[in-house]
């Protein structure tokens, strides 16, 4: 169980460029399942990215339990988005679920694979063969461990990425977009799952264009255009665009 | 040693073997991480290092593998893959590159075979051909053991390795780094430029189905094996220049998936 507080943060890609962001505070709370919604070009990537610990923001800090992101970027995971992967890349989906297993670490000892941790530690090798499997059974995809990536539909690599984020020790799940390009079933069935590992006591912050039913599967909505729009629970929030009288601006620069 | 002095062929015919299973290993792991068009870049770059090396009395081994180093780093500080612009940068400073070469032969007042350099001149390889295929070779081999499981992830999913703390910059480097080797080594047995056929040809073929690219290199490196022997015996029974014949048997071995179906 973990929390993540991100206070006023201001990021520019460029020195003289405008920024992506401006003085964007949110707050993840443990066994939450968040909504990231903003239109194309609203910054939810960037903001992911910042929140890993990928990019540094010019402004502002983020802190988990209190502590600095940089001492704990362990605790926070990242499932980029579809298009920034390899689909057609050799591997199995039990692979592919396995990489998820490097950590964010300079030292090898971390690794349960290591000759030498596998001698210290022989247990660690079979605790985490079996999280591999329990993993994969709780996306749904235990029966596919040996299907290669490309053969699999649309749904069902995003839930082999989904396990793969998962492998790692974090605490908090960022997920860039991971209904894009998802047929409406296949979305359903990947909210369902997101949506159990929430009530499991993960945290996730899942960024979406969805502006649709959807969001009432979410304890809280998050809305961004460059800056936090509005903060709440799904009704919440409708309320509130309409009170600042921006939801139907932005709603036709969202796209499904 | 007068066993090997007496059989002329025997170390081109080593020097086919080895780069008949490190090129299509190497073509694997550069197709997977779809940096193909890096690979003639570099092979475009070596000559310039070439001449250079030759002119200061270096290797020219050497000069080749950094000046192919350096094209690639350079196309690399100037674009990137997702950049509209990619292809015409790296095919610029390749034509640039390969011009330079040219240009300074003469100024340098120095002798180069180029047709042995572009082309290959296997049948006349000698020792100091050899030991640079080897050293090419153990040094994929050295990136392959401590690297494979970084050179996977990255090639999968290059945002998620960095975020893991994969440096992916530093593998990239060292991707570049062994290419240029690679590459620098097939001089004498396909040449610089006919070095892409025995790079992606075999993948093609290898790279159908495998579930992982540990075994889609061995099934490259075999078809590569099979594909540079082929080439080697053509042409010493009907005294063809080995490189040529080798990249046409690449061409024809397209049509094996067809057959096939």
């Amino acid at each position: 169980m973990a929390t993540l507080v991100a206070e006023n943060l201001t990021f520019a890609y460029a020195k003289k460029s405008k920024p992506v962001l401006n003085k964007v505070s949110v707050e993840i709370k443990p066994g939450t399942l968040t909504a990231l919604v903003g239109p194309n070009g609203a910054g939810k990537s960037t903001l992911l990215r910042i929140l890993q610990g990928q990019n540094t923001p010019d402004k502002g800090e983020i802190k988990i339990d209190g502590e600095n992101l940089y001492r704990s970027r362990a605790l926070v995971a990242l499932m980029p988005q579809r298009s920034s992967m390899n689909w057609k890349f050799p591997i199995t989906v039990e692979k592919l679920v396995s990489l998820g297993q490097i950590k964010y670490s300079k030292s090898r000892s971390n690794n349960p694979f290591q000759i030498k941790t596998l001698l210290a530690y022989p247990n660690s090798w079979i605790n985490k063969c079996c999280e591999l499997e329990a993993t994969m059974q709780r996306v749904g995809i235990a029966s596919l461990a040996n299907r290669r990536l490309d053969s699999l539909s649309g749904g069902q690599q995003q839930r082999a990425l989904l396990a793969k984020t998962l492998m790692s020790p974090a605490k908090i799940f960022l997920l860039d977009e991971p209904c894009a390009a998802l047929d409406p079933p296949a979305k359903e069935d990947f909210l369902k799952i997101v949506r159990q590992l929430a009530d499991a006591g993960l945290s996730l912050l899942v960024s979406s264009h969805d502006w649709g039913d959807s969001l009432n599967n979410y304890d809280q909505v998050i809305v961004l255009d460059k800056s936090v729009l509005a903060v709440g629970s799904p009704d919440q929030i409708q309320d509130k665009l309409e009170a600042i009288n921006i939801s139907s601006i932005n709603e036709n620069n969202f796209c499904d | 040693m007068s066993f090997i002095n007496n059989n002329w062929w025997l170390v081109p015919l080593i020097i086919t073997i080895f780069s008949g299973i490190l090129c299509p290993a190497m073509g694997t792991v550069l197709i997977t991480h779809k940096r193909l068009l890096q690979v003639n870049l570099i092979s475009h770059c070596v000559l310039p290092g070439l001449a250079l090396a030759l002119a200061l009395g270096i290797h020219p081994s050497i000069g080749g593998v950094i000046s192919g180093l350096l094209g690639s780093v350079i196309a690399e500080s100037l674009t990137n893959r997702k950049s509209e612009n990619y292809e015409a940068v790296m095919n610029t400073i390749l034509a640039g590159m390969l011009g330079f070469g040219v240009l300074i032969i003469p100024l340098l007042g120095i002798r180069i075979d180029l047709e042995a350099v572009l082309f290959g001149d296997l049948l006349t390889a000698n020792f100091g051909d050899l030991l640079r295929t080897i050293i090419a070779f153990l040094v994929f081999i050295l990136l392959m053991t401590f690297g494979y499981e970084k050179v996977v992830y990255v090639g999968l999913d290059p945002e998620g390795a960095s975020a893991s703390g994969i440096n992916v910059s530093l593998l990239n480097l060292a991707l570049s780094f062994t290419t240029a080797l690679v590459i620098v080594s097939s001089m004498s047995a396909v040449g610089v430029i006919l070095v892409i056929a025995l790079l992606s040809t075999p993948t093609l073929l290898g790279l159908n189905k495998a579930h992982s690219l540990r075994i889609a290199m061995m099934r490259s490196s075999f078809f590569g094996l099979c594909i540079s022997l082929l080439g080697f015996i053509l042409s010493l029974v009907f005294n063809l220049s080995p490189g040529p014949a080798i990249s046409v048997i690449c061409v024809a071995s397209l049509l094996i998936p067809k057959l096939r179906k």
